[in-house]
């Protein structure tokens, strides 16, 4: 059990006996309300999902869930979910955004921070007003990105005002666009969260190595490279990871900007979720879905977690 | 127009804001409602109605009547302890004000009127408009019994009476007599009205509150300009004038289409779940009287000339609309209208009681809106112009509640010409009209504008119905999704009907045919078959 | 450290040239707040970039007073929904911050529940709509559907996973001699965690809890389907923002948009300090 986790129990040889029972009581207790609020939400959901994925319930059909053996299909869901293109496509879709949002925004972040790493006049200031997109509640910023990229909208006004002649861009009627447009709100809502992070990452590289390096005479670029980049490897890995997994799930801009148009044009996954439960109420179906991903991602999770404990 | 609709600002806003109790943070708008209400206010052989303005007779009712035994039933309900303390309303937030805002000047409001001939609390349950069906399915799901009555989207009542959510309501219909299908005060088209809006499979299962015959739209201040017409004769060669078929509609369209200044050719909406209502228009007038969606035997039959033309044309339309048209819903085509940015559209039959009406500051287009008949397509014996029925609110009784006939007694009573009429005179709500009684209540036509209702009676004539049967909404995200790739280039007209048939065909297994070919030819019986003469 | 001014004239070029891209929203929502209705089109050809008549009336409307340009009324003011996110994502931070704290801690001294790092993490990546089926058949079946406190039991959970590596990181840094001579002093365990450890860890659990804070306040979906009307949150009261007079009444969304962002602004201040250092994920330790 005790093998995922980094230190060991504190190894006290000369514990008595009761402080060792006090030790494994506490512990015991203390993870006990994480323990139970994961098997709360996990439990029912899963065992639920595996046994509706296998019928053809709908809500339309008039039964309850608990009834759904009534429609027992055995695997067919999972035969119609592998030739579902709109499924695949909403998959590869949610890929593409991420390989293009999460670069993007952690290499914004981490030149953000490399500027940020010592004083200068304002920094503070600065260094709040780049945060400011992370305080916007995201769906807030979906509205506000609706209308920026009206066609008559303020980003077109801009382009106008640039290139001398009248812009008229179509941004979020245009398949190939909308999706541009709803990856740069995405960028623009994280990449404040990024350059916190990498920031944070930089400024606790020791100072005393960064001086004895200055005194060898390295550049500020090769101090760069040698000391500072390689002690943030694991903050750079941290910090992909966490956009990767939120960015998987995005909905709510997208949502509110195109409604995962136009067609399926910004269709994701959560998407594509919602519109299949809300929409067309195969609930059966929703839960075939919903089992290949979890399937999928507990994979990819523990493989990441083995390598992560390797390195 | 005599008279201006008397409803001050001040008292439109008043109304909406005391309608949830419960939400509402100590607003200063709140206004108690005039308690007038007294039995002596009622005109002679009257048992009930609302008083307390000029014309209050109109609304009012006897013992025979589908209101005054509504109103009894629920009584003896009442008296024999088998009503409940109160009913539970679940209804899209627009429409509330129109139940629970005291109207005109003088009147109590629906609510307390009910309330007051019955003794029955009437509890409603806002939900935010377009999440209707989501919550009833929520509730029907999740055995939530939090409503009494659902109000749902019309189209949705063939799926939602599949799932045992809703009671037939046939019995009641049978002892109480709602008498819809009244040839003076009743539904359009009478029996076969009825049956379209209420019924579902030969019963009845729903009880209409509404009327969204998409109703088309212009502005009155540019078509009648003498530049305009002189412009516009020249180019075309015929005269400027509202279009009778979708040839000139296109055109006009086009000739007004001048976005640098603000100002687009036809705003009808483009967009997911409404764009197909202008398809359906364009497609069904392509053969006379009716170019089908489904043969009698089930086949969908729009993967043909007639669906690949009608595809097409929409295609092409999106040249005269807003750059955005796609991303569009109601809400930025009401604005852009109300803005002035726009020639012609098609919307709710409300349209110019919002836009058109001096309460509204924010309007530009106030005394400019004029209204017309669907464009359509000639034939040999005519011209057909058509328009579709589309949304709809329609209330249905939960089988989770423990007093259905309560319910339905309420629903009757709503749901009947006199008290209908009085609420949809209301200007606080989406509530639309519907009935022969509507369209000639004094009232009403002061709300909707004159020259609106009439064009709103003779569309309801030629509309023809959407998608109603089970797999409604499966069908039409089919058709919406193709549809839209269409728009955007992604796909032919051709291909993108020939996926929605294939599409359609799977649907349709799913649902299981007997249930659909039922469903299809009771939709089709209110199919119109009126031909307008065809303009020489 | 010294850098060329060259270097100076980059940097304050660079930053100058992000903000002015990032700030553009934030500045077209504090625009739009202020701004008339007649004023509000965004498309068109007399598109205003700043408020030509400034004017409060769209955060009065809100909050349910008329004004003299918006003829609509609300049939529920913002109040409520703002009270909704506030408790919801309050106590939702607070389950999360108790539950994995107490979790971190456990593990990172006891070592127990060696299962929780995988669990969360696999926790976190699920895509919240892939259970929301059997979520609110779980929700309708306890009564917890449109309840502040429903949703803020599922926000604490899902917010958990963060919580919990958060403050793993800094319990796992943080040295053992203060914690054992605490306890050479007699002190129980569970004294030591509350009196001793929790204490030094406070600069920790502020920003931790900033950050778990946002991810709840920020949350649209979840109380998009969990919510119908009482409880609903800013974000979903904020979609029934649109009337059929005017169309989307976009200066009150964009008011109460601004509204929305000043609880983690406050917040963000208040730990300014705490901020960097507390999200580092422990990443550094040697």
């Amino acid at each position: 059990m005790t093998d995922m986790t980094s230190p060991m129990p504190h190894a006290r040889t000369d514990a008595p006996d009761a402080e060792g029972r006090e030790e494994r009581r506490l512990g015991f207790w203390l993870t006990l309300p994480a323990q139970l609020l994961v098997l709360f939400i996990a439990l029912f959901p899963i065992l639920m999902q595996i046994y509706i994925s296998l019928t053809d319930w709908s809500p339309l059909d008039g039964i309850p869930w608990y009834r759904a053996y009534e429609l027992w299909i055995g695997l067919l869901n999972y035969a119609d979910l592998a030739g579902d293109p709109r499924f695949w496509s909403a998959l590869w879709r949610t890929g593409l955004v991420m390989a293009i949002c999460v670069p993007v925004q952690v290499l914004l972040g981490l030149g953000l921070a490399i500027l940020f790493v010592d004083d200068f006049r304002g920094k503070r200031v600065l260094y709040s007003t780049i945060l400011v997109p992370m305080m916007v509640v995201p769906a807030v910023a979906g509205y506000m990105f609706f209308m920026l990229f009206q066609s008559g909208g303020p980003i077109n006004d801009l382009l106008s005002m640039i290139s001398g002649q009248r812009v008229t861009i179509a941004w979020l009627s245009d398949p190939d666009l909308a999706l541009f447009a709803v990856i740069v709100s995405d960028i623009w809502q994280w990449t404040p969260l990024m350059f916190l992070i990498l920031l944070a990452g930089m400024v606790s590289v020791p100072q005393d190595q960064q001086m004895a390096a200055v005194l060898l005479g390295a550049s500020w670029g090769r101090r760069f490279r040698t000391i500072v980049l390689p002690r943030m490897k694991t903050i750079i890995i941290i910090a992909v990871a966490i956009r990767v997994i939120e960015n998987f799930k995005v909905f709510d801009n997208f949502y509110i900007m195109t409604g995962g148009g136009p067609g399926v044009a910004t269709e994701t996954i959560s998407i594509y979720i919602y519109k299949v439960t809300q929409q067309e109420l195969i609930w059966g179906y929703v839960a075939a879905i919903a089992l290949a991903i979890l399937i999928v991602l507990s994979v990819v999770s523990m493989l990441a977690i083995r390598k992560m404990r390797k390195a | 127009m005599s008279t201006i609709p008397r409803f001050s600002r001040r008292r439109f806003l008043s109304v909406a804001a005391q309608t949830t109790a419960l939400a509402a943070v100590a607003s200063p708008l709140y206004l108690r409602p005039d308690r007038a209400r007294a039995a002596d206010g009622l005109a002679q052989g009257m048992t009930g109605g609302p008083t307390g303005f000029a014309g209050a007779e109109r609304y009012q009712y006897g013992p025979d009547t589908p209101e005054g035994r509504a109103i009894e039933a629920a009584k003896a309900l009442k008296a024999t302890g088998k009503a409940p303390e109160r009913i539970v309303l679940g209804l899209s937030d627009g429409s509330i004000g129109q139940i629970t805002q005291p109207f005109p000047e003088g009147a109590p409001s629906v609510k307390e009127l009910w309330e007051a001939e019955t003794g029955i609390i009437l509890d409603i349950v806002g939900v935010p408009n377009g999440q209707e069906f989501t919550k009833v399915m929520q509730d029907v799901s999740t055995n939530g019994g939090g409503f009494d009555i659902y109000a749902v989207e019309w189209n949705r009542l063939g799926d939602l009476a599949e799932t045992g959510g809703i009671v037939a309501l046939d019995d009641f219909v049978a002892t109480h007599k709602p008498e819809w299908d009244d040839p003076e005060r009743g539904y359009v088209n009478g029996e076969q009205g009825v049956s379209l809006l209420n019924g579902y499979r030969g019963s009845v299962y729903g009880v209409s509150l509404d009327g969204d015959f998409q109703t088309w739209n212009h502005r009155t201040d540019l078509f009648g300009n003498a530049d305009e017409q002189k412009a516009f004769a020249d180019q075309y060669g015929y005269d400027l004038a509202p279009p009778t078929t979708w040839k000139q509609h296109d055109e006009i369209a086009a000739f007004f289409h001048r976005p640098d200044q603000g100002l687009f050719g036809s705003t009808d909406l483009r967009n997911q779940g409404w764009g197909y209502t202008n398809w359906y228009q364009r497609y069904v007038s392509m053969a006379s009287p009716n170019q089908f969606l489904f043969a009698d035997d089930g086949t969908a039959l729009i993967n043909s000339e007639a669906g690949w033309a009608a595809t097409q044309e929409y295609v092409d339309s999106l040249s005269h609309h807003s750059p955005d048209a796609i991303s569009w819903g109601w809400p930025e085509q009401y604005g852009n209208f109300g803005n002035g940015s726009a020639a012609m559209t098609c919307a709710f039959s409300n349209l110019p009681k919002f836009l058109d009406n001096p309460g509204n500051e924010g309007s530009k287009v106030t005394g400019k809106v004029g209204t017309h008949l669907p464009p359509g397509r000639e034939h040999a014996d005519g011209n057909a112009r058509r328009t579709v029925l589309w949304l709809n609110l329609t209330a249905c009784v939960s089988s989770q509640s423990d007093h259905p006939e309560a319910a339905y007694l309420l629903l009757q009573w709503l749901g009947s010409s006199r008290i209908y009429s009085w609420m949809t005179a209301n200007p606080g709500g989406y509530f639309d009209p519907f009935q022969l009684a509507n369209f000639a209540d004094p009232l009403v036509r002061e709300t909707y504008h004159a020259y609106h209702m009439d064009v709103v009676r003779e569309s309801v004539r030629r509309t023809v119905p959407t998608i109603n049967y089970p797999g409604a909404t499966a069908f039409h995200n089919a058709l919406d999704e193709n549809l839209m790739a269409a728009l955007t280039g992604g796909m032919s007209a051709e291909q993108a009907m020939a996926n929605t048939e294939r599409q359609w065909q799977r649907i349709a297994r799913r649902v299981g045919e007997d249930k659909l070919i039922d469903a299809i030819k009771a939709n089709k019986a209110a199919w119109p078959t009126l031909m307008d003469p065809i303009a020489s | 450290m010294q850098r060329s001014l060259s270097f100076e004239i980059f940097r304050y070029t660079a930053i100058a040239l992000f903000l002015a891209l990032s700030l553009i929203p934030t500045a077209w929502m504090l625009s739009m707040a202020f701004k008339p209705i007649a004023e509000w089109q965004s498309s068109g050809v007399d598109l205003t970039w700043w408020p030509n008549n400034p004017t409060l009336d769209n955060f009065r409307f809100i909050f349910g007073h008329s004004s003299s340009d918006l003829i609509v009324a609300l049939d529920r003011t913002a109040g409520r929904p703002i009270l909704a996110s506030l408790l919801s994502a309050s106590f939702g931070t607070a389950i999360a911050m108790t539950a994995g704290t107490a979790a971190a801690y456990g593990l990172s001294r006891f070592g127990f529940g060696g299962n929780l790092p995988l669990a969360l993490i696999q926790l976190r990546l699920f895509p919240p709509m892939a259970v929301m089926i059997p979520v609110m058949i779980m929700w309708a079946f306890l009564g917890l559907i449109d309840t502040w406190w429903g949703l803020a039991l599922i926000y604490g959970i899902v917010t958990l996973p963060f919580a919990f590596w958060l403050m793993k990181t800094f319990f796992d840094d943080m040295p053992r001699e203060i914690e054992d001579a605490a306890l050479v002093e007699g002190c129980s365990r569970w004294r030591v965690f509350l009196r001793v450890t929790l204490p030094m860890m406070r600069p920790a659990l502020a920003s931790s809890a900033l950050f778990v804070f946002i991810l709840n306040w920020s949350d649209y979906l979840i109380a998009l389907l969990l919510t119908t009307r009482d409880w609903v949150t800013i974000p979903v009261y904020m979609a029934s923002l649109s009337s059929s007079m005017t169309g989307q009444l976009y200066g009150a969304k964009a008011a109460l948009g601004l509204i929305a962002a000043v609880p983690p602004v406050i917040m963000g201040i208040a730990i300014q300090k705490q901020l960097v250092r507390g999200l580092t994920f422990g990443a550094l330790k040697e």
